[in-house]
């Protein structure tokens, strides 16, 4: 966690991020297997921080406030939980969730907890022409502006889906590990400053 | 459909079914046959009464089975979309997509009409005249997001990549309203092909300076040609433009607005640029066409050559004014002898080289007003177009992406978005500097109090009002700033990530 947690105080390693920008994480989401059959109208009844109604979605939804964080939890024992900014916070939060469950009276485990999606965001700062770059990597890009104000990207290597907006703003979603995310950057950055706007 | 047997009149077998009585006949005599329609009652006793006949394509017992129904059913529903889009020449194409996506199949159902207007789509977009979704959308019954998913599974199913799918072609969508819409149909042919023009070149411009990128294209083209329209004095109200072409209101407004500040922009370089505001730019405008269009003809290697005699030269106007201000300068107008706006001819010469250099000599107010309210005069008075518009300019026909970006209009900007993005950076900028000072003062009391005890009450009540105008954001970057969070990280703006990381991080082992 240290590294992590240090993250705001130490310069940006160079030789990681050679663009000097390091996308911001935004939300991490996990899954982990309780491995036990859960009564989710008791738990509904008994936390306070649940709610659980079966006629619009088949999970109780549970929130707290440290980590803050969103778990659903389905009958069979399975639980997702988002929101989190960093692995070790979802992780953290997720074990907080199924102690919960335990608490309640449930066998719960704490089994195959994995990170699935984790979605970051950062800022170029320099406008970008969509239209040249949707042009020019078409195989990877999809822009339409009818239905989307930014440009869906889909890396190849690491699997990654960026959204780019004109603005310079760029959104990074898909990886397992952080730095997939981090890579995909990198990997788009040259791109994107053949297509950057000259600001004379 | 023809049957078996042969005429009894005639004796050739060209008997056809008739659609509507159901009666068989000759299409070569056309000689009515003898009654054959008779139908067993089915149902038994308790059945339906009476002698039953088969009537076109009704009744119990037809030659189509439920497939046929159905196949014949999704042909019309073709055939009836394609024409109310006025598309009819295309509908081979758009039915072969549907065979094959369908595997022959072809359907029913709310989602069939949905796929019909993915195909329609593609068709034209592939044929590089692309109808707007939502136009299509509207005509098919559905949203522009379900019309939209449709769109991308079809793309991904056929594979069609890039050059066989280009980008929705913003100059065509424009000639399109241009030709169906009701609004611009009363107009006669030289002002419609001017207006064409000038919406050609002025969109081209628009999407230069980014306001088409990442929009939504519709409410450009109705704010682009409401604006020349309104130049060409014919009246078209905005609201009833976007409602012919579906396109939102609200969206419409605000892009004419952005538009007219583009242009207000460009005015600045104009020798009388400061007076021009958003209100006035439209009265503006011709000059600041001129401007544009005089600058997209230029080669940009050959600027400096082609400037010293530009068709259009500002420097020769605000001389030939104040040529006539000195004509009558003595009995109306009394110029102060020092004043820095009598030019001589020959100042005006040396400043020709560039306009914008123009635009830095210091001609006094009051004198640039008279010059200006002198020209300004003489354009009421030519309301004829073809003093500011030639039209000869590349920029008024359609020009590749590429061609477009090289080419110069005199006036470069940077998208909307971009600059709002640039301004809340300062604001934070601004707010983390002031959540600074604050810091400091409460840290270190003494310091900031030095020197000024006299007007201690004074500053308390300053303080105060500071205080009150300290909103939640301003607490946020305090607590963040005293988290010994990076100010680089806070300008970004992501508050609550930040506050999750550095503030509320204290169950992290």
């Amino acid at each position: 966690m240290a590294d992590q947690g240090l993250e705001g105080s130490q310069p940006v390693d160079l030789k990681k991020h050679p663009s000097g920008i390091v996308p911001t994480l935004q939300n991490i989401v996990s899954t982990v297997n309780l491995d036990c059959k859960l009564d989710l109208k008791k738990i509904a009844l008994q936390a306070r921080n649940a709610e659980y109604n079966p006629k619009r979605f088949a999970a109780v939804i549970m929130r707290i406030r440290e980590p803050k964080t969103t778990a659903l939890i389905f009958a069979s024992g399975k639980m997702v939980c988002t929101g989190a900014k960093s692995e070790q916070q979802s992780k953290l939060a997720a074990r907080k969730y199924a102690r919960i469950i335990q608490k309640l009276g449930f066998p719960a485990k704490f089994k195959d907890f994995k990170i699935q999606n984790i979605v970051g965001s950062c800022d170029v700062k320099f406008p970008i022409r969509l239209e040249g770059l949707a042009y020019s990597h078409g195989a990877f890009s999809s822009y339409e502006p009818e239905l989307f104000p930014g440009l869906i990207y889909r890396m190849k290597q690491p699997k990654i889906v960026l959204l780019i907006f004109v603005s310079g703003k760029i959104v990074l979603t898909g990886a397992k590990v952080r730095d997939e995310t981090y890579t995909a950057f990198e990997n788009i950055y040259p791109v994107l400053t053949e297509y950057r706007k000259n600001q004379q | 459909m023809a049957s078996s047997g042969s005429c009894n009149n005639c004796g050739k077998t060209s008997l056809v079914r008739d659609d509507v009585t159901g009666e068989l006949m000759c299409s070569s005599c056309g000689v009515i046959q003898e009654y054959d329609q008779f139908e067993a009652n089915i149902g038994g006793i308790s059945g339906p009464q009476g002698t039953f006949i088969r009537v076109g394509t009704a009744g119990a017992s037809t030659r189509y089975s439920d497939k046929q129904r159905k196949f014949f059913q999704a042909q019309s529903l073709i055939d009836e979309f394609t024409s109310r889009l006025g598309i009819s020449s295309k509908i081979s194409d758009i039915k072969t997509m549907i065979s094959t996506i369908t595997e022959g199949e072809f359907g029913q159902g709310d989602w069939f009409q949905v796929l019909i207007g993915a195909c329609v789509y593609i068709v034209m977009r592939k044929d590089n005249r692309p109808m707007s979704m939502a136009e299509v959308g509207w005509t098919v019954g559905c949203d522009v997001y379900e019309l939209g998913r449709m769109i991308k599974r079809v793309i991904d199913h056929m594979d069609l990549k890039n050059f066989d799918f280009p980008e929705f072609d913003i100059v065509h969508s424009l000639e399109r309203v241009l030709k169906i819409s009701p609004s611009f149909s009363r107009i006669d042919r030289s002002e419609m092909d001017r207006i064409h023009k000038q919406g050609i070149f002025l969109i081209q411009c628009a999407m230069k300076w980014f306001l088409s990128t990442g929009r939504k294209p519709l409410p450009l083209v109705v704010a682009v040609l409401v604006l020349v329209a309104e130049l060409n004095q014919v009246e078209i109200g905005i609201s009833e433009l976007a409602k012919e072409v579906h396109a939102v209101v609200s969206t419409c407004k605000t892009r004419y607005k952005e538009l007219l500040q583009k242009l207000v922009e460009v005015a600045q370089v104009l020798p009388w640029g400061r007076d021009i505001t958003k209100k006035n730019i439209v009265k503006h405008a011709p000059s600041v066409f001129k401007y544009l269009e005089t600058k997209a003809m230029l080669k940009p290697g050959a600027k400096r050559k082609v400037l010293d005699h530009p068709e259009f030269n500002l420097a020769d106007m605000v001389s030939e004014c104040s040529r006539q201000l000195d004509e009558h300068g003595h009995d109306s107008i009394n110029l102060p002898s020092d004043s820095h706006c009598s030019i001589s001819q020959n100042n005006i010469n040396s400043t020709r080289p560039s306009t914008r250099d123009s635009n830095k000599i210091l001609y006094s107010p009051e004198c640039l007003s008279m010059l200006y309210k002198k020209y300004s005069d003489r354009v009421d008075l030519q309301e004829d177009c073809s003093e500011w518009w030639n039209g000869k300019s590349e920029m008024s026909k359609k020009l590749l992406l590429k061609q477009l970006l090289e080419k110069d209009v005199g006036f470069e900007t940077v998208p909307p978005s971009f600059i709002s993005n640039c301004l809340k950076c300062e604001m934070r900028r601004e707010k983390i500097s002031a959540a600074k000072v604050r810091i400091d003062r409460i840290m270190r009391p003494w310091n900031s109090d030095l020197g000024a005890d006299d007007c201690s009450e004074k500053k308390l009540k300053r303080r105060r009002k500071l205080v009150d105008g300290v909103d939640w954001e301003d607490l946020i970057i305090e607590t963040l700033l005293l988290h010994q969070v990076k100010e680089e990280e806070i300008e970004k703006g992501y508050y609550n990530t930040l506050l999750d990381l550095h503030v509320f991080n204290s169950g992290i082992v």
